[in-house]
């Protein structure tokens, strides 16, 4: 399923902690146009839970969480 | 709801930082932040003490941050600077503290909108919330 997201742009925030992959998410959201869908790679643990929270508050579409050996891939779908 | 009014009184890094933390998400979700740094909270803004890393510390937290600083945790002033472009925040240094400590704002790091004593402060924060740290 998730194999078969393919993004428009791929944040790459490995190596930092929450809350630097949301705060690098959030400036990536609003330079793109709706319906654009973004790879977040994080490695936070936290971020993994909290960015999810914070899609949903802003009312974009979570798409999916796909766990690799040593990060995660996020990926979002811009609304607006 | 129309925003956060922090008062920072405190120069602990832990502090420092969950302040930092937690007004960037808001404002880089679009929630107007003013943050008014006061007392040891704006020491922790001193150019010097940034340049040395020489922060109040007040437990494991802070210690644990020291260490993992650079990359892996965005020191607040950094993290503040780039909240800024991303959102409603603004951050004032406490006059009262400057003049005290014979300061002026090129003596802080350059994250600060402007300076304000206690009136100006409270007028500010008028309509929004406001979180004592």
């Amino acid at each position: 399923m998730s194999e078969s997201i393919s993004p428009d742009v791929t944040v790459d925030s490995r190596g930092a902690t929450c809350p630097g992959p949301l705060m690098d998410l959030i400036g990536k959201i609003k330079k793109v146009d709706p319906d654009t869908v973004i790879e977040l790679q994080t490695s936070d643990n936290g971020s993994k839970g909290d960015v999810p929270e914070w899609i949903d508050e802003a009312g974009h579409e979570m798409l999916d969480v796909v766990e690799h050996d040593d990060y995660w891939s996020l990926y979002v779908r811009t609304t607006k | 709801m129309t925003g956060y009014a922090i008062v920072l009184a405190s120069g602990e890094l832990e502090r420092v930082q969950a302040v930092s933390m937690i007004g960037s998400i808001a404002a880089a979700s679009d929630t107007p932040v003013q943050v008014f740094a006061t007392m040891n909270g704006l020491t922790a803004f001193e150019k010097e003490t940034v340049e040395s890393g020489d922060f109040d510390v007040a437990g494991e937290a802070g210690y644990a941050m020291l260490e993992a600083e650079g990359d892996q945790v965005p020191l607040f002033t950094e993290q503040l600077q780039q909240a800024k472009e991303l959102g409603p925040l603004e951050v004032y240094a406490c006059e009262m503290v400057m003049d005290l400590m014979g300061n002026d704002i090129d003596d802080y790091v350059d994250v600060f909108d402007g300076v304000l004593g206690v009136s100006g402060f409270l007028q500010k924060a008028q309509d929004k919330q406001v979180l004592f740290v």
